[in-house]
């Protein structure tokens, strides 16, 4: 059995007017949580269509636990929510799940089974109401995501692939999703999923890929990125606002290379060769006083601005990912 | 297999069972009954209830001749052009009452006529009909009346006219009364048998109605499922559940179970139409009497051999598959159902064509138009199965239009399937040609 549960090998994929995915390499190792990371538009929804084989590259190869991605056999392994989510409206709730399991080449009792088990867990069977028996256009718009993650995982399956999953849900339809992939990587799946929201990828995620406009920017570790990227960047606290002084020793570009702005509290990213000591007593001589300085490592999302770049998230938000 | 077999399954079960299948099925062939029946029926109705005969006839002739007329109108009606089953009914409904015969002399008629008007004014008397010495002579006669306007009532009147003094100039010619009265109330009856290589293929009449009917049943049946596709294909897009679909199974595979799923209910559906046809062709004859209507006129159900009924299986399901997957590739295109009427245009419009020759064909299956028609493809599976239940076509012709229909039925699926395939996950601006072309090419 291959460790891998997802190998992408110098993909690539071409649109008539731009090119969606270059040249992309990148690996999940099974068991992990793994998040895609970058703004719209930067080719996330594509790679992950033709890692389900619906779009086929235009080069490149794709091997998923352990076979080419082109293997009929391999679909039922796979689970799928796509960003854009909807189900059969005039349709009972029971009936789609069924529908979707069998898709799958799950039996029928099984089938019945998982769904009965997936319907009271998500509180969509209680004792005053079946929601399974309703229509699903009879369900609010929460009740009808949480059946869409049932039909995604109702055939138990091995890899499970998200792409945007927090877009549009409400909070408690997030954490219920949150608590979803921490049970599934408990239980020994992989999950893929892409996200613009690096918050829940830091928490969630064990590997992130980062790409823009087509191209990887960086992967790896989420440790493993924060440790490469660490050492120049400094949290800065002060008692009270920020004096013109103090401002002017931020925006000196000798001593800093960009500073994330929160009026008290700043992130910090020092200039090429700039030393932290030498800022440090800049700010107290401009009359500062300090509550906190200290190095950090950047959040994934310090991460992205700074190697993404503010260009590639504008640039990225037209179009699709 | 499965994975086809679930989606079939899916299409099959969510049509039968919705409320208006069952409707469309129970209630389907008592529409189509109405709908051809029922507008002889009112006419009928019309003729009786107008009150035709409800009029007054002044005759100031001096010969007699309104009673004739008389007579003649209260008599049974005209039904020589109507099909055997419609003159029964006809007979059964029309027994009108004989008109009031005024016989007055030409110096009262101008004061009794202006009376006359004054009740019909005041609604006692539907009109009245004038005939004089210039009636004899010439045929010229007058109505005035609130119902002038009816060319079937005028008509009617006119009939007997020409029928009451037919009569009286062939009694003036010598031929005694009871003579000339046989001879102006002859009726004609032709039935037209159909002879093909085999012998008498039963009545022609009946060939006829057999093959208008498959036309449209074909007709109808492609129009609706090809529509039901569409609003399917449509669906899945428009609720975003294709790409869920397209990631556990291909493209082709819902398409074709979609085809198939949706065909198949449209089978179930003739499957009790055919059954119930059949049972009410072989009772007929207690039904005519359960409603009152006498014996079934003698029609012999037209022969149709096991080659005709093979071939007409394949026209329908070819025809279908053809279609379907035309409007498949249009639900595909599109992103919403105002886009998909004006999409769905071309599509229609070839279904429009072979409906317009409906009428020529059946009136001269033997023609030259029809066999041009029924050679086309788009056309030929509608047009052919009238033509061969109508009249005999040889095998050969047959299997060489069938292939045709093949061919073209590939080619349709080819092209659908992929514009199916890439249309189902594109969003936005409805593709141009040269866009559809480079799908077409791309997958």
């Amino acid at each position: 059995m291959t460790e891998l549960a997802l190998d992408i090998r110098g993909v690539s994929k071409r649109y008539a007017e731009h090119v969606a995915v270059r040249d992309l390499t990148l690996s999940v190792p099974r068991g992990a949580v793994y998040g895609l990371l970058g703004p719209n538009g930067a080719g996330k929804t594509t790679t992950i269509r033709m890692i389900l084989n619906i779009i086929a590259p235009d080069r490149g190869s794709i091997t998923l636990l352990g076979r080419p991605n082109t293997d009929g056999s391999i679909q039922d392994r796979i689970g799928y929510l796509p960003e854009e989510r909807g189900l059969y409206k005039k349709m009972a709730v029971r009936d789609v799940l069924r529908f979707l399991a069998e898709l799958k080449g799950v039996d029928r009792r099984t089938a019945d089974m998982r769904i009965a088990e997936w319907l009271e867990r998500l509180s969509l069977r209680t004792a005053e109401k079946d929601w399974g028996k309703s229509k699903v256009e009879e369900l609010s718009r929460g009740m009808q995501q949480k059946v869409q993650f049932i039909g995604t995982l109702v055939h138990d399956p091995e890899l499970v692939i998200l792409d945007e999953p927090f877009s549009g849900l409400d909070p408690i339809n997030a954490q219920a999703l949150k608590d979803t992939v921490v049970d599934l990587k408990r239980r020994g799946k992989t999950v893929i999923f892409s996200t613009h929201l690096m918050d829940n990828a830091e928490r969630l995620c064990d590997a992130v890929c980062i790409i823009a406009r087509g191209d990887k920017v960086l992967d790896g570790s989420v440790a493993g990125v924060k440790a490469e990227n660490a050492g120049r960047t400094v949290a800065l606290a002060l008692e009270g606002s920020a004096s013109p002084a103090v401002m002017g020793v931020l925006q000196d570009k000798a001593l800093v290379e960009r500073v994330d702005d929160q009026s008290r509290y700043f992130e910090v990213e020092l200039a090429a060769n700039a030393d932290a000591q030498v800022l440090l007593r800049r700010i107290l001589e401009a009359g500062a006083r300090i509550a906190r300085f200290e190095r950090v490592q950047p959040s994934l999302h310090q991460i992205f601005l700074q190697r993404v770049g503010a260009t590639g998230v504008e640039e990225g938000m037209s179009g699709h990912g | 297999m499965g994975k086809l077999f679930a989606v079939i399954k899916r299409e099959y079960l969510e049509r039968v069972r919705s409320p208006w299948f069952l409707i469309v099925t129970l209630f389907g062939p008592l529409f189509f009954a109405t709908i051809m029946v029922l507008p002889g029926y009112l006419s009928l109705r019309g003729l009786r209830d107008a009150g035709v005969s409800q009029f007054t006839v002044l005759d100031a002739s001096g010969s007699g001749l309104g009673d004739r007329l008389a007579d003649r109108i209260s008599a049974r009606p005209n039904t020589d052009s109507l099909p055997p089953a419609m003159a029964e009914m006809a007979n059964a409904m029309a027994a009108t009452p004989r008109p009031v015969v005024e016989v007055l002399t030409v110096d009262a008629l101008a004061a009794r006529e202006a009376a006359l008007i004054t009740e019909v004014q005041e609604k006692r008397l539907v009109g009245f009909l004038v005939i004089d010495s210039a009636t004899v002579d010439k045929g010229a006669a007058r109505y005035a009346g609130r119902n002038a306007g009816s060319v079937g009532e005028t008509e009617r009147i006119e009939q007997a006219l020409r029928s009451a003094l037919l009569s009286m100039r062939i009694e003036a010619a010598g031929i005694s009364a009871s003579t000339a009265e046989s001879l102006t109330r002859l009726r004609i009856s032709l039935s037209a048998d159909r002879i093909t290589d085999k012998g008498k293929g039963g009545s022609g009449l009946a060939s006829a109605f057999l093959g208008g009917g498959v036309a449209m049943l074909l007709y109808f049946s492609i129009v609706f499922y090809g529509q039901a596709i569409l609003r399917g294909v449509l669906e899945e897009k428009t609720t975003r559940v294709a790409e869920v679909i397209v990631s556990s199974v291909s493209p082709d595979t819902l398409l074709a179970g979609k085809v198939l799923g949706v065909g198949a209910v449209g089978l179930t559906q003739q499957l009790v139409w055919l059954s119930s046809g059949v049972f009410f062709w072989t009772q007929r004859g207690a039904l005519f009497k359960m409603l009152g209507m006498g014996a079934p006129p003698p029609m012999a159900f037209p022969t149709v051999s096991p080659t005709v009924l093979v071939a007409l299986v394949l026209f329908f399901l070819l025809g279908y598959t053809l279609y379907a997957s035309l409007f498949a590739a249009v639900g595909a295109m599109v992103g919403s159902q105002e886009e998909a009427n004006q999409a769905s245009q071309p599509v229609i419009m070839l279904l429009v064509f072979s409906i317009i020759f409906l009428q020529p064909v059946l009136l001269n299956p033997t023609g030259r138009l029809a066999q041009i028609v029924s050679w086309i493809p788009f056309s030929a599976p509608i047009i052919m199965p009238m033509r061969m239940t109508a009249t005999e076509i040889g095998v050969g012709e047959l299997a060489a239009v069938l292939l045709g229909v093949l061919a073209m039925c590939v080619a349709c699926v080819w092209v659908a399937a992929r514009i199916y395939r890439i249309g189902l996950l594109m969003y936005g601006k409805r593709p141009g040609m040269g866009e559809l072309m480079r799908w077409i090419r791309q997958s």
